[in-house]
């Protein structure tokens, strides 16, 4: 049986009968099993699955009415609440914490008879770009295991590029989807902000944040998509889907389409060569598609890692304040302590990079501060937005490399996080502007992938996965070797 | 300049107690450092965003009851209250 069809092919499948549920689901146990001690994408699994699966085969021989994903396995990245189960966010603060409900993604989910296989592992709080700060130990590239599988949804990224699941969810706050998404050879969608409901998800940075789908084919994360998009009670930021269905018309093509390529995001001296250069291939698969390609500049750019690092810790300062060892975090009793040291003390609990990030964001919004970074990134952001809106004015997509950089190895950037915050420079801007963007795998170089990066206006997601699909249609990635 | 004692004084009030924290400061320090590019920045007149939710986008104010046991999850409660350490 083979593990790497997409999702669409997995629902043929099952409808034609060459497959069932159980098979696909204890074969792809079987294949978690053999590969996570090397891989390690999860950091809990669903000791039920196949049972799960078993029950939604028989539902489909008795003929009753079926959810549309048939007992296909996904995965949760472990920021995303599901009841009754852990959700760590890979923190040692939160190792024992047990979500009381589901997350409005994954009840959509399930209740489309999705098989949830297992939680996968992250940078703490979602905080880094190579699984590198998971308090459970890295993640590993499926197609190098030297090298990081990008972050900080690299163990949905790895669950999907190694086969140990058909499609996952990630969350991306500033590349979170689209960066590992990259780095291991798949695809990964950022939704416009307001598409998917947070609800259930643990909140980092939650003005830019958004859950986005992954998988391998540009066609399952349409099919995620659209069971997963539109308003929810529960997150006042969600908008009306209109019930899109982002899978019809898929293969529309793109010809007469206007594309700019980011100036900012596409040259200069932090862009890696190998990059550059598989960038300038899928330039020309865009013009041979019958595109329009054209450079444009946006100035704000320059600027906009900057302006993401000041905004996301300053939220992220204040939404880490809730783990104070009391509501949340609770190995320490409260005996013998004064309370203001009881705080600090279960802070300790927090690894490097979320602390250092709680530092900065207690310091940008301070009063004597705030107007030299707070107020200024907030400027920054409203300029972004206006040149982005202008652009789109004049062009249907733009584009750039997803990651400036390749993959790199464990430890390479680890003790230089403002190296590691660079790698940011080409994903932040769709999370600060808040259109919709995604990653579609493009080229393997010496064994590492480079992926591609499309936005779209806002709400366009339609259009922005035709791109991408035609896009996947000019190349050919090999298959992986596990 | 951002000196390591404001760093410091901002590290005390978010209640951060660590080991090495010489470490922290000067990583610290660093990036704040790389954030003064935002001074070149030419966002003369740009006006401060703000994200509003209008009243009608809210869900009806009403109560959900949610019936698991909430506080049980907790180590130290008593009935409905959780148990914290001694304010001083």
């Amino acid at each position: 049986m083979n593990l790497a069809i997409s999702a669409i092919d997995y629902i043929s499948g099952i409808k034609n009968g060459s497959l069932t549920a159980e098979e696909f689901v204890a074969k792809t146990v079987e294949h978690i099993k053999k590969h996570e001690p090397k891989l390690h994408a999860f950091i809990s699994l669903n000791e039920n699955a196949v049972e799960q699966a078993r029950q939604i085969d028989k539902k489909i021989k008795s003929g009753q009415n079926v959810g549309e994903f048939y007992g296909m396995p996904i995965s949760i990245k472990d920021n995303i609440c599901i009841k009754g189960g852990k959700t760590t966010c890979a923190s040692k603060m939160l190792e024992n914490y047990i979500s009381p409900y589901d997350a409005t993604v994954v009840s959509k989910l399930k209740s489309q008879d999705a098989i949830i296989i297992g939680k996968t592992n992250l940078d703490e709080f979602a905080m880094g770009v190579a699984t590198e700060f998971s308090a459970f130990g890295p993640s590993k590239n499926p197609w190098n295991t030297d090298y990081v599988p990008g972050g900080s949804s690299g163990g949905s990224a790895v669950s999907v590029a190694g086969l140990e699941s058909v499609l996952s969810l990630g969350s991306d706050t500033g590349g979170s989807v689209r960066n590992p998404a990259s780095f291991c050879s798949i695809v990964g969608l950022k939704p416009t902000y307001g598409l998917i409901s947070r609800h259930g998800l643990i909140s980092y940075a939650n003005s830019i944040e958004q859950i986005g789908p992954m998988g391998r084919k540009v066609e399952d994360v349409a099919l995620v998509l659209n069971h997963i998009a539109g308003k929810d009670m529960y997150d006042p930021t969600t908008i009306d889907s209109q019930n899109q269905d982002y899978l019809t018309g898929i293969n529309s093509g793109i010809t007469g389409k206007k594309i700019g390529i980011i100036k900012e995001m596409s040259s200069g001296a932090g862009l890696d060569s190998t990059v550059e250069s598989v960038f300038r291939n899928a330039v020309s698969s865009f013009e041979k598609l019958g595109a329009k390609i054209e450079e444009i500049s946006l100035d704000m750019v320059e600027y906009t890692v900057a302006t993401y690092y000041v905004l996301t810790t300053a939220e992220a300062g204040s939404n880490l304040s809730r783990y104070d060892n009391l509501r949340y975090g609770y190995d320490l009793d409260s005996e013998g302590y004064e309370f203001k040291s009881y705080i600090s003390k279960a802070r300790r609990n927090f690894g490097p990079e979320v602390t250092r990030r709680m530092m900065l964001g207690g310091f940008v919004p301070s009063a004597g501060f705030a107007g030299k970074y707070l107020l200024k990134a907030l400027k920054v952001k409203n300029k972004l937005k206006k040149q982005i809106q202008s652009a789109f004015k004049n062009f249907d997509f733009l584009i750039s490399p997803t990651v400036p950089v390749l993959p790199f190895k464990f430890g390479e950037k680890i003790d230089d996080p403002l190296a590691m915050y660079l790698a940011d420079i080409n994903t932040v801007t769709a999370n600060l502007t808040g259109v919709p963007a995604i990653s579609i795998p493009y080229e393997i170089r010496n064994g590492l992938p480079v992926g591609v990066q499309i936005h779209a206006n806002n709400l366009q997601e339609k259009q922005l996965l035709q791109a991408g699909y035609a896009l996947q249609s000019t190349t050919k990635i090999p298959e992986i070797r596990l | 300049m951002v000196t390591k004692e404001d760093i410091e004084k901002i590290a005390k009030l978010m209640r951060i107690d660590i080991e090495n924290a010489d470490e922290y400061f000067e990583r610290v320090q660093k990036i704040l450092s790389y954030f003064d590019i935002l001074d070149k920045a030419n966002i003369e007149g740009e006006e401060i965003p703000v994200q509003q939710v209008g009243i009608e986008n809210l869900r009806e104010d009403k109560h959900i009851a949610f019936d698991d046991k909430l506080i049980e999850q907790l180590k130290n409660y008593k009935g409905r209250y959780i148990r914290a350490p001694k304010m001083n």
